[in-house]
């Protein structure tokens, strides 16, 4: 009954979990715009000064003042730097000391998942980051739960009855990473009774909060009931704190890459605890210009690679290689 | 002559009775000085141990008192909460300025509790603890003086009333 009514909810993420967090002038114009346009949005783009911008599957459309998308340049609907400030201020639910580790970063993260990029006038101290003042760019990437979506995938990953194959995703940007990683944690967290594939218990170091989209420490997406998660922890130290108190099975995080990310990762499997990750990339060749990754790569580290692509719509499966002899196991 | 003892004694008890209130009234101010000490060192601990958010910070420092000033924190909570696009300073100005009648802090406290807002929610966690130590600083010294002209005016008070319902029976008599 209850997930029920999480599924109803999950119906329109926009009117919930974003459109309130705008500022009031653009939130009554998004408001006009009619949902069932809104179906398969991906982006929301704000700058200063300029327009405002939807992108979906068919490309980017202007809005007009009206709510109307278009692709011609009468009557928009302008956001000014005002706007931008207080829809950030909005998103920071007027708590900007809470999110400064984030916006460090460029980006913070709205409840359920949806990621905010941020650009504007950078303030540093003592070479990195402080703050980011004047914001002239804010892009709102909506994040959409798809259950099921990694159907095809898993029979790649799941090896035997009680065990998964180390895995990395590799992906370009916008290509359903995150969407494919968060139902493959889910899956195998719960088990899947056609493949015979109970579940094990998975340890989820979700640093930026985006796939299991905590919200006070209890995940709104589902990710499976053997999970623990790690919400807003650093990779490198999360993945150690992981595998020192919670013995997990199944380590599942998000974009690798960054220095120390290699060693992390060898320590889990030199724990014996399996590892699911993603990484971007167009293809496995061009990972290896990454010394992290190539680091992994070499190591033979991962049994599986998985290849996605925006060929089909974003989440096509491209490849699945083996990592040890480096063949392709599909198509 | 027994319906003026009555009468005599009822006015006494009556003008003392008014003398107390009075010297109640005089210890309320430093009283609720500290409970809003109190209630912004609950906040800072939220704020910069937990790095909670606004509102939630403010829903458990009212939660956590039954004073008249924690209607202050409880308005400032729901200003935030509600979708009216309040920033953190105007709901909190907002809310002082509804409940501070409600109180027995005077002026002088409403100006300190009002430039508190002026830096809430809009810098980092730093920023936010040296505000709310500031802040309590501040009212420190108010319950200080506050405290002091309770001492003088308690006993006062209560001296007028006694005093003063004597006085007046005399007078009558």
């Amino acid at each position: 009954m209850i997930a029920e009514d999480k599924v109803e909810d999950k119906k329109h993420p926009l009117e919930n979990e974003i459109i309130p967090y705008i500022s009031q002038n653009l939130r009554d114009v998004l408001k006009r715009i009619d949902y069932s346009s809104l179906a398969d949005i991906e982006e929301i783009r704000l700058r200063a000064c300029k327009p405002v911008t939807l992108l979906n599957s068919a490309g980017d459309w202007y809005v007009t003042e009206n709510g109307r998308l278009t692709r011609t340049r009468i009557n928009l609907c302008i956001a000014s730097q005002i706007d931008l400030t207080k829809t950030l201020e909005l998103m920071s639910e007027k708590s900007i000391y809470a999110y400064q580790d984030e916006v460090k970063n460029g980006f913070i993260t709205l409840r359920g998942g949806h990621r905010v990029g941020i650009a504007g006038r950078v303030v540093m101290e003592n070479g990195s980051v402080k703050n980011i003042k004047d914001i002239s760019g804010l892009n709102i990437r909506i994040s959409r739960e798809i259950p099921g979506c990694s159907e095809q995938v898993i029979r790649h990953i799941i090896c035997g009855s009680r065990d998964i194959y180390n895995t990395l995703i590799i992906s370009p940007p916008q290509c359903g990473k995150t969407t494919l990683l968060r139902d493959i944690t889910r899956i195998v967290s719960d088990g899947l009774p056609s493949l015979n594939f109970t579940g094990l218990k998975v340890g989820l170091v979700d640093e930026r909060s985006e796939i299991a989209a905590c919200y006070k420490g209890v995940p709104q997406n589902n990710v499976g009931m053997r999970t623990d998660v790690l919400d807003g922890c650093p990779k490198v130290i999360g993945m150690d704190m992981m595998l020192r108190s919670m013995s997990p099975r199944v380590i599942v995080t998000d974009e690798i890459g960054n220095p120390g990310d290699r060693d992390a990762v060898l320590r889990v499997l030199n724990a014996g605890v399996k590892i699911i990750t993603t990484a971007h990339g167009y293809s496995i060749s061009d990972l290896k210009a990454r010394r992290e990754v190539l680091g992994l790569i070499e190591e033979k580290a991962f049994d599986r690679y998985i290849v996605l692509s925006n060929a089909n719509g974003p989440g096509t499966l491209e490849e699945v290689v083996d990592g040890l002899t480096m063949k392709r196991r599909w198509p | 002559m027994i319906l003026k003892i009555i009468g005599s004694m009822l006015i006494i008890t009556a003008s003392s009775f008014i003398g107390f209130i009075y010297s109640r009234e005089c210890a309320k101010r430093p009283q609720q000085l500290r409970e809003i000490q109190g209630m912004l060192q609950i906040l800072e601990n939220e704020i910069s141990f937990l790095s909670n958010l606004l509102a939630d910070a403010f829903e458990k420092a009212y939660k956590s008192n039954r004073d008249a000033t924690s209607l202050i924190f409880k308005s400032a909570f729901e200003n935030l909460c509600d979708n009216k696009g309040y920033n953190a300073q105007e709901a909190w100005e907002l809310a002082v300025r509804d409940n501070i009648k409600k109180t027995s802090l005077n002026e002088e406290d409403e100006q300190i509790l009002m430039s508190f807002g002026k830096m809430l929610g809009n810098s980092d966690v730093e920023g936010q603890v040296s505000n709310i130590r500031l802040t309590i600083n501040q009212l420190k010294m108010q319950e200080l003086k506050a405290e002091e002209t309770r001492k003088k005016n308690e006993s006062m008070y209560r001296a007028l009333g006694v005093l003063g319902g004597i006085a007046s029976v005399i007078l009558l008599l």
